[in-house]
């Protein structure tokens, strides 16, 4: 044993509150964070310009004046002082998930500004000038953080969940509606990237420590766990409430044509990503080569499209493009899928790479003249309806909406739908029997599940998914080549499902999210892409193998807790010590 | 006849080089079964380590003399490999040994990653091939018709002969011993006095110190070396491991050629020529796993999670 501690004892540590001392030192780290966005945080004005937010000292006219990232510090400051003097549930939950935001937010400024500004000086003394901010904010960040340290983290709160229906509505709808604001100012943070802004990375990583600081709190107190549970209740009201939060973003600061692409990009792969959770996640079928299905429907609609350079020159409406993209790559899927009737585990992950290499050498060949070779196929029409091309500019209900707003209204549907598939097959006797062939395949096929038909099928529901998703990119990029469905694009789904949680939906959207809209933020550091990717795989496998946002049993079976996250050496312990104290009653 | 013949050899040429980084596959497999899918980047990294000690160690007036120059970059080449592999096992592999088996796997993937980046962004020039130096071992051997470069015989030889001397070790000393008794049950080997760790990672060492040996000589045979030489060679290797049976020393070096002589005679004869000569590996791939899971040479399948 490794844990000195008697489960009794962790059980007490868990309800006991927080130490005087260990709270004197929290409220001092949250009063330091306060002071922190106060204080200027550059001494001169670096090579790329002033840095945002007035925080240079030459800028720095109006402390008071907070916007950016210095006001979301303070946010999260000021939470920190009501979480750390009042005595609030989870109390070290909280403050832990806000030291962690606010160490993360000044970290991310102080190595930056000091990488930009050519060393210490930037941060601390020039010219007899200070400009301590971020040094304050790592300090009180810290601070909180070590206030947590010393007693177990109590349990996550659980919050009634048996209210009446409108009242649930309602806090649906706040906090669907605060996810999209979240969403769309995490778009807009910092700006695009790239020449003409050198501070959007930064600006962007610490609204993502802002993010993550303010949603460690809220799971913290079970607000998070509150809502899940409260959507799971009510799950075609909440899907609504998502789809039509989505169709509102186009009206939020972040409706211009580059956002829109964007997140028309993202859009696809988390509907491919949700369609590699049913193989990976729930079937626990490794899947190395699924971005080849995406492939195969992008070919096929390419090749449907009237293209100049396509082969066959047909047009076909678009619906039914989708249903024959979703059927030829489903078909493509029960082929690969096939070899699981004999091959298990690592060796499946095998056979599924070399289908995925495959098709790329073949793509890249132009097979049968089907998908251009390194030419691509380029010039696919737009798709055309309500009278406008769907690249086109819209006025709608009298707000002028940016071009690809049309594909992005499309893509939110597709992944709608795809959410409401997967969640009611999870749920179904078909989803039971691959999570049971996923914890125990010799066990589920001694239950009477047809191990065999349920695997294919399992291939051919994330192909179908895929194949759909292929078409709409197809005319959206408006060029297929080969190149978009190399290996790596494989890997990077599966680190998106992997990233999110596997057999999670919302991770699945999560995780293609951050992983697709990143290298579009971080473009300064594009060339150190690829080595931030394979490290972070390496590190989420070794300290989060269960993801962000885990399935629950999921998450029980990685890390062997129960499903409201106990250890189960502990509740074991716990059980048999219980039992013991009845026998000794009992005599 | 004499094309099937030139074809053969290059096959064989082909086939030593990947059965040098198979054996690295299928003993780690045997052992913590894993896919290590990183192997492939320890070969490149052993040859990128060779040609390093070439450019900035090796002293200019001894560089054309090939029986200084080649042991040195063979041995730098070993010695870089085993180091890279240790650290991955101490850092990556070991956290994660009892955690369920998709995480290594994703590790792995990680690291292979990983190591290719490091090396395409830090390694000067890198970012396209670097000619690879070969000036110690230059022309061919012409007998009757067919060409075989001197380095190309090399590398036959050398694995061959690396191959025994690996079974050799394994089969009769102690520390194989240790080896083969850590793969078949690696709690009760520890029952007998044997550490597990220590032999995991000698079992990585050995592994990385042949797949450096075939970098080198892989590099010197093409006479250059790109980052992407690791993934693709990884891919033939374990499927040449797969295909001799995992956990069999001579099926690793056997699927190896055999792997050599499918992707140079499809290239030869198979519609689509050398455009798809790969595809074809990948279909003898998918096969062999179909129909004979344990491979050529291996056991009888055992019960696998």
């Amino acid at each position: 044993m490794t844990n000195v501690v008697s489960p009794q004892a962790l059980q007490a540590e868990r309800t006991s509150p927080t130490s005087p001392m260990m709270r004197v030192l929290a409220i001092v780290g949250a009063v330091v964070s306060v002071v922190a966005p106060l204080l200027p945080w550059v001494t001169f004005v670096l090579n790329d310009g002033a840095y945002p937010d007035k925080s240079t000292l030459q800028f720095f006219d109006a402390p008071f004046e907070l916007t950016g990232f210095r006001w979301e510090l303070l946010l999260l400051a000021v939470l920190a002082v009501i979480a750390s003097v009042f005595r609030i549930p989870a109390q070290r939950r909280v403050l832990r998930g806000l030291g962690v935001g606010i160490a993360a937010i000044g970290v991310i400024h102080f190595l930056f500004i000091t990488g930009h500004g050519g060393g210490l000086g930037a941060v601390t003394a020039a010219d007899g000038a200070f400009a301590f901010g971020s040094v304050a904010a790592i300090v009180g960040g810290v601070l909180l953080v070590v206030a947590t340290v010393g007693r177990a983290m109590e349990d996550v709160p659980v919050w009634r969940t048996d209210i009446p229906a409108p009242l649930a509505y309602l806090a649906l709808l706040v906090s669907f509606g605060a996810l999209l604001f979240l969403v769309s100012m995490t778009l807009t943070a910092g700006g695009q990237g790239g020449a003409a802004n050198p501070y959007a990375g930064a600006i962007f990583l610490s609204f993502l420590g802002f993010a993550a600081g303010l949603l460690a709190a809220l799971s913290g107190v079970g607000a998070l766990k509150w809502i899940s549970t409260l959507s799971e209740q009510h799950r075609w009201f909440s899907i609504l409430v998502l789809v039509i939060c989505a169709f509102g973003l186009p009206f939020t600061d972040a409706g211009t044509e580059y956002w829109m692409t964007v997140a028309t990009n993202v859009g696809i792969y988390a509907a491919t990503a949700i369609g590699l959770n049913i193989v990976v996640g729930l079937s626990g079928l490794l899947d190395l080569g699924y971005v080849a299905f995406l492939g195969i429907g992008a070919f096929v609609a390419a090749n449907l499209s009237g293209a100049a350079a396509t082969k066959f020159h047909i047009e076909l409406p678009f619906i039914l493009v989708v249903v024959i993209s979703a059927l030829v790559a489903g078909i493509f899927g029960a082929v690969v899928g096939s070899p699981t009737l004999r091959v298990r585990g690592d060796y499946l992950a095998i056979v599924t790479l070399a289908f995925g290499e495959m098709f790329q050498l073949s793509a890249r060949n132009n097979i049968g003249g089907l998908t251009g070779g390194s030419n691509a196929i380029p010039n696919i029409p737009q798709l055309e309806g309500f009278g406008t091309k769907f690249n086109e500019p819209i006025d709608l209900f009298g707000a002028k909406l940016p071009g690809g707003v049309i594909y992005y209204f499309l893509i939110v549907l597709l992944v709608g739908l795809v959410m409401a598939v997967f969640a009611n097959l999870k749920n179904s006797r078909i989803g039971r029997a691959w999570i049971a062939i996923r914890e125990d395949e010799d066990a589920a096929r001694a239950m009477g599940i047809k191990t065999g038909q349920a695997k294919i099928l399992a291939f051919l529901c994330g192909a179908i998914l895929a194949g759909i998703a292929g078409a709409v990119f197809a005319h959206k990029t408006s060029t297929v080549g080969y190149e978009s469905f190399q290996f790596m694009a494989s890997v990077t789904l599966l680190a998106a499902v992997i990233l999110g949680g596997m057999g999670s939906i919302p991770g699945a959207v999560l995780g293609a999210s951050l992983l697709f809209v990143l290298p579009e933020k971080l473009r300064e550091f594009a060339d150190y892409r690829l080595l931030i990717f394979g490290v972070a795989l390496i590190l989420i496998m070794r300290f989060r193998p269960h993801g962000l946002i885990p399935d629950r049993h999921r998450r029980a079976e990685l890390v062997g807790e129960d499903t409201s996250g106990h250890s189960l050496d502990e509740v074991a312990e716990v059980r048999i010590e219980e039992a013991e104290a009845e026998e000794v009653k009992a005599r | 006849m004499s094309t099937l013949l030139q074809q053969l050899v290059n096959g064989a040429i082909l086939g030593g080089t990947i059965g040098l980084i198979a054996l690295g596959y299928t003993m780690v497999y045997g052992i913590v079964q894993l896919i290590n899918f990183a192997h492939g980047e320890v070969f490149m990294v052993g040859a990128f380590g060779a040609l390093a000690t070439f450019t900035w160690v090796i002293p200019e007036g001894v560089k054309g003399t090939w029986y200084i120059t080649l042991p040195l970059m063979v041995i730098a080449g070993a010695v870089i490999s085993a180091l890279l592999a240790v650290l991955m096992e101490r850092l990556a592999y070991r956290p994660l040994r009892n955690a369920p088996r998709l995480a290594p796997l994703i590790t792995a993937l990680g690291v292979s990653v990983t190591l290719k980046e490091a090396v395409r962004l830090f390694y000067p020039g890198a970012t396209k091939p670097i000619p690879f130096p070969n000036v110690f071992l230059t022309g061919s051997i012409d007998l009757g018709g067919i060409v075989v470069a001197k380095t190309g015989l090399l590398i036959i030889v050398v694995s061959l002969v690396l191959t025994t001397l690996l079974q050799l070790y394994i089969n009769r000393s102690r520390m194989g011993r240790a080896m083969r008794a850590t793969a078949q049950d690696p709690d009760v080997a520890r029952l007998m006095g044997i550490n597990p760790d220590r032999t995991i990672v000698l079992t990585f060492a050995l592994g990385a110190v042949l797949a450096g040996v075939a970098g080198v000589l892989y590099g010197s045979h093409i006479s250059n070396i790109s980052t992407d030489i690791g993934f693709q060679n990884g891919i033939f290797a374990f499927t040449a491991a797969v295909l001799g049976g995992i956990g069999s020393i001579r099926g690793a070096v056997i699927g190896g050629f055999v792997i050599g002589f499918v992707k140079t005679l499809s290239g030869q004869y198979l519609p689509g020529g050398t455009q798809y000569d790969y595809v074809w590996i990948f279909v003898v791939l998918i096969l062999v796993l179909v129909f004979r899971p344990q491979g050529l040479f291996g056991e009888t399948e055992r019960v696998r999670a």
